[in-house]
């Protein structure tokens, strides 16, 4: 006899809304059914009905906590399709931004997983470290989150020498702090009661179901765009890909805390090699027919951004396939076989974004049966 | 494999080849020879397909896979005309591609012949039939 337990769209254990079906045997998760689409804002379509300009805002709402991969992805898609050069001081100013980012985004993360398995002074702690990564964007862009920074042809702000002093300052007070937090992550018994062999993705599942970022790099397989399909700066600094091989939660842990430390090495060797020059070249309103691929390593991994251009102001056609969306298939390998107790931490280990509209699930109470309702339909029954 | 290589490699099956630079390759083929297209990449070890996307081109629909073939991207385009909007699955070669093929069905209408769960993926349950929101022809608020 099985049961179905149906998590979300609004649940605890969800930072966003997102329905889980859960079918259950005991304790034992047997099977995953997932729905997408209660915050589809339908983003692609309106990305064809506005201009190049305008899209760059649009695409950095398209998520608020990797926003600075979202611009970078578009704007070297559409650079491509122009056939633009971006000068050298914007291409070290987009990867301090991006690995900016990365680090804030990560230690997001780890707090959010801390709490899941009900650890929470640890969870303030990360929270409390990653405002000074939200104080340096804020120095440098203006903002703490969403950072307006890129734009067609290069960045909108500089990183001034007078940054620099204070940015190496911080960036060795969060070393010190990751290297602490990586030390308690892999020794705490809590931690490891609740995260070592749970929710694991194993290596062939995860080149099967092309699996992206630190989800499928904590599996073994080593890809990373930054390396592989190089943008930004990237090609002219040393960094090393962070595998783990276990596929657990705990593997998942410790590669993005491990790329916290590498993130922090790239923007010291980009303050360094940080070459003078102009910050922007004009892009022209109108581009020609012409297709190309931005490709970003985003913190939640591959992010692609697919334009055509069609001669006029606005593109023909703007795909965008953002690293949570890939990551989907990777669930049911993941739950199937452990229990409902791991739901929380394993859902939050691949750190979905679900930026994806309106319906309910109604649970009969005396049958136990679920039944999926239109917004009208449920407006229907309140009157 | 470079976009030489990945040029090398399907030749025999693609129309016309552009080679943007050593990472970006875009190319078109038909229906007929996709399959052998998908065989040659996965035996020479390509197992990522990054996505596919669907375009409107007004009497056709362009379905648009790109591959990751490390550190090439091919962009492989197959073009099928509006009164025959079908394709075969590719998910028994690339498991990958389901999620992708589901979005292609519900927000173009390209039917997907034999593929294992075709669900909606994102537009609610009572969307009309029909009514495919990334098709030139359709309204905001025709719904």
């Amino acid at each position: 006899m099985t049961f179905v337990v149906p998590i979300g769209p609004q649940h605890p254990a969800l930072k966003e809304p997102e329905y889980f079906r859960f079918e259950v045997k005991g304790e034992e998760i047997i099977d995953l059914h997932v729905r997408l689409g209660y915050i589809h804002r339908g983003i692609e379509r309106a990305l064809q009905e506005r201009s190049y300009i305008h899209n760059i805002y649009l695409s950095e709402r398209i998520c608020g906590i990797c926003n600075v991969a979202h611009t970078t992805a578009y704007c070297q898609a559409i650079e491509q399709l122009a056939g633009v050069e971006v000068p050298d001081r914007a291409r070290f100013i987009r990867t301090i931004l991006c690995e900016l980012e990365r680090i804030h985004s990560h230690m997001l993360w780890a707090g959010v997983a801390a709490h899941e398995i009900g650890f929470n002074t640890l969870f303030m702690l990360f929270w409390r470290d990653r405002e000074l990564v939200l104080d340096l964007k804020e120095m440098i862009s203006g903002n703490r989150q969403t950072s307006a920074s890129n734009t067609l042809g290069g960045v909108r702000r500089d990183v001034k020498p007078e940054y620099v002093p204070t940015m190496l300052r911080v960036l060795d007070k969060l070393e010190k702090a990751t290297k602490y937090y990586i030390d308690v992550c892999s020794s705490d018994r809590t931690i490891l009661a609740r995260c070592m062999g749970i929710g694991v993705l194993t290596k062939e599942d995860a080149r099967k179901l092309c699996i992206v970022g630190p989800t499928t790099r904590a599996s073994g397989v080593d890809v990373d765009i930054r390396r592989d399909d190089p943008y930004a700066a990237y090609d002219e600094i040393s960094f090393k890909v962070i595998t783990e091989r276990e596929g657990d939660v705990l593997a998942k842990v410790i590669v993005r805390l491990r790329e916290i430390l590498e993130s922090i090495q790239i923007i010291r060797q980009a303050l360094k090699a940080l070459p003078s020059g102009p910050l922007r070249v004009k892009v022209a309103p109108k581009i020609e027919p012409n297709e190309a691929l931005g490709h970003v390593e985003a913190p939640r991994g591959e992010l692609l951004y697919y334009a055509i251009s069609n001669g006029t102001e606005k593109p023909e056609r703007v795909r965008v396939r953002t690293p949570t969306y890939a990551n989907i298939p990777s669930f049911k390998p993941m739950f199937v076989g452990g229990t409902i107790a791991e739901i929380p931490i394993v859902m939050a280990s691949i750190d979905p974004c679900f930026a994806c509209t309106d319906r309910v699930t109604l649970v009969d109470s005396r049958t136990g049966k679920a039944h999926v309702v239109s917004f009208n339909e449920l407006r229907g029954r309140i009157k | 494999m470079d976009s030489k290589e990945v040029a090398e490699l399907i030749k025999a099956h693609v129309d016309d080849v552009r080679i943007v630079s050593e990472r970006r390759i875009f190319t078109t083929s038909d229906t007929q020879r996709l399959k052998s297209i998908l065989l040659a990449l996965k035996t020479a070890g390509v197992t990522h397909l990054s996505t596919i996307t669907g375009v409107d081109r007004g009497n056709a629909v362009d379905v648009i896979y790109h591959f990751d073939c490390r550190p090439a991207i091919l962009n492989l385009k197959i073009p099928l005309p509006k009164d025959d909007l079908k394709i075969f699955t590719i998910t028994d070669i690339f498991p990958g591609a389901i999620l992708y093929e589901r979005d292609l069905m519900e927000m173009l209408g390209v039917k997907v012949e034999g593929h294992p769960d075709p669900q909606r993926l994102f537009l609610p349950d009572d969307w009309p039939e029909g009514e495919y929101p990334l098709r030139k022809e359709f309204k905001r608020g025709s719904k």
